[in-house]
């Protein structure tokens, strides 16, 4: 999230943006902030970069920094020349917008007037979607536009061709509420992205390019790119396929909230062997580190476990507390990852044996520090 | 009012120079009305046996010129319209009656905006204001002529980026009311570049000439014989206050004094040629120090409103 970092932006408009960023549950970034003023130290424009479909639309937000208690103008992007919101009919009104009634002193106004544009740009592509003479998109959306959450758009794909991109928010659960102690802001959501080319026949009318998309937090209990989609066949519609999908991903969260237990039970269990550690992640359970001693050598082990644990063993890191490189930063080892592993031994076996296994490699982590020493 | 489509929008070269110079020495964004008339130009290749046709059904091929001659900044923004678009009534009346001549030379065109660093497409405000005036009947209604609502638009930008040579962006567009579209519109710029020659085939002058009154002196006809007596008094107290002052404009030059710098007689007056001129400069000097005192004390009191306007905002 991009915050204002400089008070060039007057404070009524920086009050505003700030709100924005903030509150908002959408995740809205700020692309640049510039000055439209002949003496540039006063800011008041700046590219908003608004959540829609899965991507971002570019907006410039132009305030006038000399009467900043104004409301602001919106410019939107370029291929978006057909979308004018709150137009002014005839008889001279106009849908109900914030704008008409502009209060500079409240900071909420902006996030207002971006949240009531995004909703009436939704509508907009959708019209846009509605209208294409494509007998397949117009079954789709007719089946799928109940879902909540729903939004589709136009995109120019390679070749000029026109694609259609409909983004899916799929299961009706709170993956917030599953997490214990959930540090996440935003509720999360995962995606399916479904991409149609325009065809006018039907027959003709090849399969979509679909994907899973989640947001970035979401990656520490599970990573979406790895779920293996079930395969589109011929003929096949999102209302068929979406319900193919959800279930396998609801087997996947549960084994990915599962998972944390067992990452869990692992951390818990460094304890008999290397003592309390000294640093974990207690929320996905997805870091540790402990300190070991061989001698007077005394280092570090980072362990990361990755949401494949236990089939995937973790990978150790180990830093030297004793030797640091021309830098002043700790000598690290290369991952390590090739040591004796099962996923069916029980936690305290699994803590044994890469404890056995240190007691090997400190030596050799030991001469790798002295080596690395000498090099300089 | 028809909402026809525009062949182009014509500027003269000086109308242009105006504006974007308003626009440049502005300190923040501008916007104001554009002042002009429409005109519909004969194509030069017609042939004979061409058959008029009504205009209404010329709708792709349309001729029809926007021809901007003149124009009124506002100095801000929002000054004839709200944050939504919508219009205010009364200010843009009295930018309008100052402008609009009831012989439609010059009528309400449509309206600008100068904007710095940002995209050369119109905004959503734009639109809005666009769609507004274009519901507007302003303009003093005149039968027998083709007549388009005020549906110009003029976008007045500086490149995103400070460069050294472009250092102005500009794009018309006519807002068609019927589709609720902004559609491009080339810009010509007269006066400007090889084929300027054509631009006065239909030219018309759009300053009129003063007024000048024309006395009779022959006095035969009764009426004014009338109407002097009535105003004789009113009127030679105004004339003798009017010969006052052009007397101190004149220095001592009469006319009858004037008029012996002509002819043979000429010859023996350059001294006093030389010395009017030399009071015509001192003059002139005088007049040039006013202009700098006062502009002085313009600046002086824009200076002081951006103090006080960035006391407002928070800056002080």
């Amino acid at each position: 999230m991009a915050v204002v970092a400089d008070g060039t932006l007057p404070p009524l408009i920086a009050a505003q943006l700030n709100h924005l960023l903030s509150h908002s549950p959408l995740s809205f970034k700020v692309d640049q902030i510039w000055s439209g003023c002949k003496s540039a130290h006063f800011s008041d424009r700046f590219t908003l970069l608004v959540p829609f479909c899965l991507d971002y639309v570019k907006w410039d937000v132009v305030y006038n920094a000399l009467c900043p208690w104004a409301a602001p103008d919106v410019i939107f992007a370029a291929e978006d020349e057909g979308f004018y919101p709150f137009f002014v009919a005839a008889n001279g009104q106009s849908g109900k917008s914030c704008l008409e009634d502009w209060n500079c002193k409240d900071p909420a106004r902006l996030m207002l007037l971006v949240h009531e544009l995004r909703d009436l740009y939704k509508s907009y592509q959708m019209k846009r979607v509605g209208e294409l003479d494509d007998e397949r998109l117009k079954f789709e959306i007719s089946t799928v536009l109940s879902r909540e959450g729903i939004e589709v758009c136009m995109v120019s794909g390679s070749e000029r061709l026109e694609e259609v991109k409909f983004s899916v928010p799929l299961l009706d659960m709170n993956l917030n509420k599953l997490v214990h102690g959930c540090p996440w802001k935003h509720q999360q959501m995962i995606y399916l992205q479904v991409v149609f080319p325009i065809s006018r026949k039907y027959s003709s009318a090849s399969s979509p390019r679909i994907k899973l998309v989640s947001s970035s937090e979401l990656k520490s209990l599970l990573s979406v790119e790895d779920v293996k989609l079930p395969t589109w066949l011929d003929g096949m519609c999102m209302a068929e396929y979406l319900p193919a999908v959800e279930d396998i991903l609801k087997a996947q969260i549960v084994e990915a909230i599962a998972a944390i237990g067992a990452r869990r039970r692992f951390i818990e269990a460094l304890a008999s062997q290397f003592g309390r550690p000294l640093e974990a992640d207690s929320v996905f359970c997805r870091k540790a580190t402990v300190l070991a001693a061989s001698g007077v050598f005394t280092f570090l082990v980072h362990i990361s476990l990755s949401t494949q644990f236990p089939k995937q063993q973790p990978v150790l890191v180990l830093q030297s507390s004793q030797h640091f490189n021309s830098q002043g930063t700790p000598v690290l080892s290369p991952p390590l990852m090739d040591y004796p592993w099962s996923p069916r031994w029980e936690a305290s076996q699994m803590v044994e044996r890469i404890y056995e296994f240190l007691a090997e490699e400190c030596l050799s982590f030991k001469k790798y520090c002295n080596d690395s020493l000498f090099q300089q | 009012m028809d909402d026809l489509p525009l062949q182009k929008i014509a500027i003269s070269g000086s109308a242009l120079a105006s504006l974007i110079q308003r626009f440049s020495s502005s300190s923040g964004d501008v916007d104001g009305l554009l002042f002009g008339h429409l005109s519909q130009p004969t194509p030069s290749n017609l042939l004979e046996d061409d058959l008029p046709e009504p205009a209404s059904t010329r709708s792709d091929s349309s001729t029809l010129v926007g021809n901007v001659t003149g124009f009124v900044c506002s100095g801000t923004v929002s000054s004839f319209y709200d944050s939504a678009g919508r219009l205010n009534e009364p200010a843009l009346r009295r930018f309008v009656a100052d402008r609009a001549r009831p012989d439609q030379s010059q009528s309400l065109l449509g309206w600008f905006v100068g904007r710095r660093r940002t995209a050369l497409r119109p905004s959503l405000r734009e639109f809005n204001v666009s769609s507004s005036l274009s519901n507007e009947t302003l303009n003093p209604q005149i039968e027998d002529s083709v007549k388009i609502p005020p549906c110009v638009f003029i976008l007045l930008s500086t490149p995103l980026i400070a460069q050294s040579i472009h250092t102005h962006d500009h794009r018309a567009f006519q807002f068609r009311r019927s589709s609720g579209v902004f559609e491009p519109k080339s810009m010509d710029v007269v006066n400007i570049g090889p084929g300027f020659r054509v631009h006065y085939g239909a030219f018309s002058p759009n300053s009129p000439l003063p007024w000048l009154p024309c006395v009779v002196r022959d006095s035969s006809s009764m009426e004014i014989e009338e109407e002097k007596r009535r105003d004789s008094l009113t009127a030679r107290r105004a004339a003798l206050k009017e010969q006052k002052g052009l007397d101190l404009y004149a220095e001592g030059f009469d006319v009858g004094r004037l008029g012996r710098l002509m002819g043979s007689e000429a010859a023996n007056y350059t001294s006093e040629l030389e010395s009017l001129y030399e009071k015509m400069l001192v003059k002139l000097e005088g007049l040039a120090r006013n202009v700098e005192k006062s502009s002085a004390r313009v600046l002086e009191q824009e200076q002081r409103n951006m103090r006080l306007r960035s006391k407002f905002t928070g800056f002080g």
